[in-house]
């Protein structure tokens, strides 16, 4: 990264540890009451083959990376938008695509510091957990936090207020998060929505992230990467395409 | 190489009911290195959305535009390197205080990490804004936030500053200080490009000038040119005793008369004779911009 990009993601880093607290705080604390609910509900059930509190868990960690990534960006150029300072990355001379870069890098740097710091808060209550696959986890949590950041971005560029942007929240996100298999595994849905679950992007993001961890997967790991990258790749043309059509009047 | 070259501009807006405001009618204008040069135009001229053009913000729907033989339109963050724009809107961040602002405002046009405290040091002192350097910026006051524009702009010493109206809603105090900040950056070698409403501050600090309205150029050229031009027009006169004959051509304006003038020395010495000792003064008046200002716009 130039130090013309490096400012405006160190700019966006700067902005979310303002409100650090915030930052982990929500995510730790819904984390750890679905971890209560999941843990006396499924104490010592096994999923195919997988401990039901282990892998919840990891749909978890996955589940608060896509939030935070998602979030970050969206909630700084909405508010940017409105409050007029949008004007400062429009000035600036950095290339609308690695404006977008700039941020989605900040979003994933968000959702990094939330997963660690919850993670080191939570982990102890998950009994024989052990991180599996170090790198293929640690890959699936930076292409997941790019790439959310990414469609953050889109969605921040897009729209115009937060009335919108809890309508995306609600009839977009919370569906793809609930038919992501993050508190069940596929092979327990009826036909047809095990099969199309694997329509769903965000499923091969936390299937990738928990098989990284507990080496538990419900489709083919290779498919997931795959499907991770490509979506990315669209993600990055649409958010260049949108971020040099709103940047420029 | 002109620091600014627009030529053949144009640029419309949609509104409502598919109406269109030309809000940029082929404008041209150049200016040379190291000057400062002034736009001038009623409310709705069209001198922002020309400003928002040159700063890489907006695209012109035709015209081509250079800064420093760079491109604004195809080489924008080439262009957008030369140059410090201060918006004519005032806005502020909300989280982050003057210090980091300007810290990472530097940082996006690429001022390395470790040069970036010297300069928010000076740029804080041009500014006279040294005890609020770690206020929040939101806290400050209409006239710092204003200053904190400035600021923003000129850290990192651009080659070519633009401001939008700098002095709207500005005491006098400071902006007075505003220009002579823009002064002082001009002579280290800043070439400058401003707009305004208040005619004198155009009169007193720039050479060269744009007089716009409608969207349109309606004058353009050296302040000395245009003043000359519409100064030979009249020999301006006052009278102790009002109600007299008054020579052919003469025409009231205030407390003052007007004489058109055909042959200077011929007219002055007619209007002397025909008032004789009923003459308070008379002149030859170079006209202020404010007249000129007002006579072409009223056209
Ligand atoms: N984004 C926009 N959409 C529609 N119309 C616009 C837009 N921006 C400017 N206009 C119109 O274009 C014209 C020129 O506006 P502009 O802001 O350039 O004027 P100005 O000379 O800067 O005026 P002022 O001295 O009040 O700042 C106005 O009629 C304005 O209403
Ligand atoms: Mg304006």
């Amino acid at each position: 990264m130039t130090t013309y990009m490096w400012a405006l993601f160190a700019r966006e880093v700067k902005r979310f540890q303002k409100i650090w607290f915030d930052t982990v705080a929500t995510p730790i604390v819904s984390t750890v009451l679905y971890l209560a609910i999941f843990s006396v509900v499924a104490a010592g059930r096994t999923v195919a083959g997988a401990d039901y509190t282990a892998f919840v868990y990891t749909g978890l960690l996955g589940m608060m990376m896509v939030n935070s990534s998602f979030s970050n960006p969206a909630f700084a150029l909405i508010l940017s938008k409105n409050v007029g300072t949008i004007v400062d990355i429009q000035l600036a001379p950095i290339a609308p695509w690695k404006v977008g870069i700039a941020y989605a890098m900040a979003a994933f740097t968000r959702g990094l510091f939330t997963v660690v710091i919850a993670a080191l808060i939570t982990i102890w209550f998950i009994p024989g957990i052990a991180l599996m696959h170090v790198l293929v986890f640690v890959a699936a949590m930076f292409i997941t936090g790019l790439e959310f950041g990414m469609l953050g971005v889109i969605i921040g560029l897009l729209i115009k207020n937060f009335e919108s942007f809890t309508l995306v929240m609600t009839f977009i996100m919370q569906p793809m998060i609930f038919l992501a298999g993050i508190f069940y595994p596929l092979s327990s849905l009826p036909a047809p929505w095990d099969y199309l679950s694997l329509f769903n992007p965000l499923h091969h993001n936390i299937n990738l992230i928990r098989y990284g961890m507990i080496g538990y997967a419900d489709a083919s790991p290779l498919l997931s990467f795959a499907v991770m990258l490509s979506i990315s790749a669209i993600l990055f043309i649409v958010m260049n395409r949108i971020a040099v059509r709103s940047l420029k009047q | 190489m002109k620091a600014l070259d627009v030529s053949d501009v144009t640029k419309t807006f949609k509104v409502k009911q598919g109406s269109r405001i030309i809000a940029n009618d082929k404008i041209s204008l150049k200016i040379d290195e190291g000057k400062i040069y002034g736009l001038l135009g009623p409310n709705g001229a069209g001198k922002s959305t020309l400003i928002n053009i040159i700063s890489g913000i907006m695209l012109p729907d035709h015209g081509t535009l250079t800064v420093f033989g760079k491109n604004i339109v195809t080489q924008t963050v080439e262009a957008k390197k030369m140059m410090g724009v201060v918006p004519q809107e005032i806005v502020t961040e909300l989280a982050f205080t003057v210090q980091e602002i300007l810290h990472y405002n530097a940082g996006m046009y690429g001022v390395p990490f470790g040069e970036r405290a010297k300069l928010i040091t000076q740029v804080l002192s041009d500014l006279e804004l040294e005890d609020k350097r770690n206020e929040r910026a939101r806290n400050l006051s209409g006239g710092m936030k204003r200053r904190l524009m400035i600021a923003k702009a000129i850290v990192r010493r651009p080659r070519f500053l633009i401001l939008d109206e700098p002095t709207s809603g500005v005491d006098v105090a400071l902006r007075q200080k505003t220009w002579e900040l823009v002064r002082r950056m001009n002579k280290e070698g800043m070439t400058i490009l401003f707009t305004t409403h208040y005619i004198e501050e155009a009169e007193r600090l720039c050479e060269e000038i744009s007089l716009i309205n409608h969207g349109r150029v309606i004058k353009e050229g050296r302040v000395s040119d245009i003043q000359r031009e519409f100064s030979e027009n009249v020999v301006a006169f006052e009278l102790f005793d009002l109600n007299v004959a008054h020579l052919a051509g003469v025409a009231a304006d205030g407390k003052e008369f007007h004489l058109p003038i055909t042959e200077l020395d011929k007219d002055m010495s007619s209007v002397i004779r025909h008032y004789g000792s009923n003459l308070k003064s008379i002149k030859n008046e170079a006209a202020s911009l404010e007249q000129i200002f007002l006579k072409l716009t009223s056209q």
